[in-house]
């Protein structure tokens, strides 16, 4: 570890050709990264390759009828973006809720993502938006529903000399919210998160996603069919609704909280985010 | 020590600074040890305490999380010495010692630091804002009503000297 290297590269295709080399590991914020590191969780490290400042990935952009938010862009950037908060409210509402000020400056969507914690905020946010990660490697670019990207806590489909270039929105209005519950309001991990959105062309459509409930984040495709084929969203409703997100949820204890707490909050936070969207 | 050394070139505290890192030094050892700038400290290491908050491109961030040799020559890097001569980080660092808010001091530069933030982008913040603010600060004195009643302070007085 003390003789890792240090990769700068031009560009991404260097970045990918860099990252190609057994124990090289991407670094942008650093945040997440930085604290490993020194917590000694990475003894086959050989070297950094620093994407943080590649354009495009920290870039916003559209293309055509969708959005690409680059996997640099930091939650700061994310939160104050226009267009990511008439758009994209569950998005916004989730980067606020990462760590505190000074963390939100650095941390970008792709580390949060890439580092595919069970508790990552962004992640049911990108659920629920029916994101695509874009993926670059050294033999050309991928797409994945965000679904499909995740295999298990720290695990992704992520192969060797690729990194995510971005996340790939349809450019449409959603409505949406964002909970999660911690030890305290700033800098905590979510012993359980819920993200809600909805959009309308024509009918309802609900999506809704869990994090800290599973290995991976879960979408609890019951309640959305509950949602989108109820007439009128009454009270009974919300709470069938926050019933099934109880028994979809199957958490672990660990030592942010009980399975049994995670689960019935399951159905708390989904009640909550209902209320506000239906009002 | 590593032989890996690498040459960064930035702005720090208004000046146009080169030096060598190696590629785990963070931003924080960078200040302390390279250019003697022992204002930000290291509290927790994890990114939780912000004792080590420093301003990267008028954004305070955690600097003991940032990796020195990921910054570009564009990048401005002030840390609390570089606001001494400012009239509202004077403001700040006055209220502070006015109201009792400095304790055992191991918190304060990163305090100021989320103060001053904070002053720039809102001159009469509540109370909410002010604690909204400074969430990503810890004081381990449990200080934070003066803290707090200092940072009020010098918005008001910020305000009466316009």
């Amino acid at each position: 570890m003390n003789n890792l290297q240090f990769i700068r590269p031009a560009n991404v295709q260097a970045a990918c050709e860099a990252l190609k080399k057994p124990g090289f590991m991407a670094v942008a914020g650093g945040s997440d990264l930085v604290v490993k590191i020194r917590n000694g969780l990475y003894p086959d490290l050989e070297g950094l390759v620093d994407i943080g400042d590649l354009a495009p990935l920290n870039l916003i952009r559209t293309d055509e009828n969708r959005v690409i938010i680059g996997s640099g862009c930091t939650m700061h950037q994310i939160i104050s973006d226009r267009l990511m908060q008439d758009y994209f409210p569950t998005l916004v509402k989730a980067a606020s809720t990462v760590g505190a000020l000074q963390i939100r400056n650095s941390a970008t969507i792709g580390g949060n993502v890439a580092n595919a914690s069970p508790a990552g905020d962004t992640i049911p946010a990108l659920y629920s938006l029916e994101a695509r990660v874009l993926i670059t490697g050294c033999n050309g670019t991928r797409k994945l529903p965000i679904e499909e990207f995740f295999l298990s806590p720290g695990k992704t489909k992520l192969e060797t000399g690729e990194l995510i270039e971005g996340f790939s929105l349809l450019l449409r209005k959603t409505r949406g919210d964002f909970l999660k519950l911690g030890e305290r309001r700033a800098h905590a991990i979510s012993k359980i998160n819920m993200a809600v959105s909805t959009w309308n062309d024509g009918r309802d459509h609900w999506r809704i996603a869990m994090g800290s409930v599973a290995p991976t984040v879960l979408r609890c495709q019951e309640a959305e069919e509950l949602l989108e084929k109820a007439v009128s969203k009454d009270d009974d409703l919300l709470n069938q609704a926050a019933e099934l997100a109880c028994n979809t949820a199957r958490p672990i204890s660990d030592l942010r909280s009980t399975s049994t707490y995670r689960k019935k909050m399951a159905g708390v936070l989904l009640k909550r985010c209902l209320e506000s969207l239906t009002k | 020590m590593s032989n890996n050394l690498i040459k960064i070139s930035f702005s720090l505290n208004g000046a146009r600074v080169e030096t060598e890192v190696t590629p785990q030094l963070t931003v924080l050892e960078m200040l302390r040890r390279n250019f003697r700038l022992t204002a930000a400290k290291e509290g927790c290491g994890k990114g939780e305490c912000g004792a080590c908050s420093i301003m990267l491109n008028d954004h305070p961030i955690n600097s003991c999380l940032k990796l020195a040799a990921t910054l570009k020559p564009e990048d401005r890097v002030i840390s609390v010495e570089g606001f001494s001569e400012d009239k509202l980080m004077r403001n700040i660092q006055e209220a502070y010692v006015e109201e009792g808010a400095v304790q055992c001091g191991f918190c304060i530069p990163g305090m100021t630091m989320a103060s001053y933030h904070l002053l720039k982008h809102n001159a009469t913040p509540d109370e909410h804002a002010i604690k909204q603010a400074l969430s990503g600060n810890i004081c381990r004195c449990t200080g934070y009503r003066k803290i707090e009643a200092a940072v009020k302070k010098a918005a008001e007085r910020t305000k009466a000297n316009e």
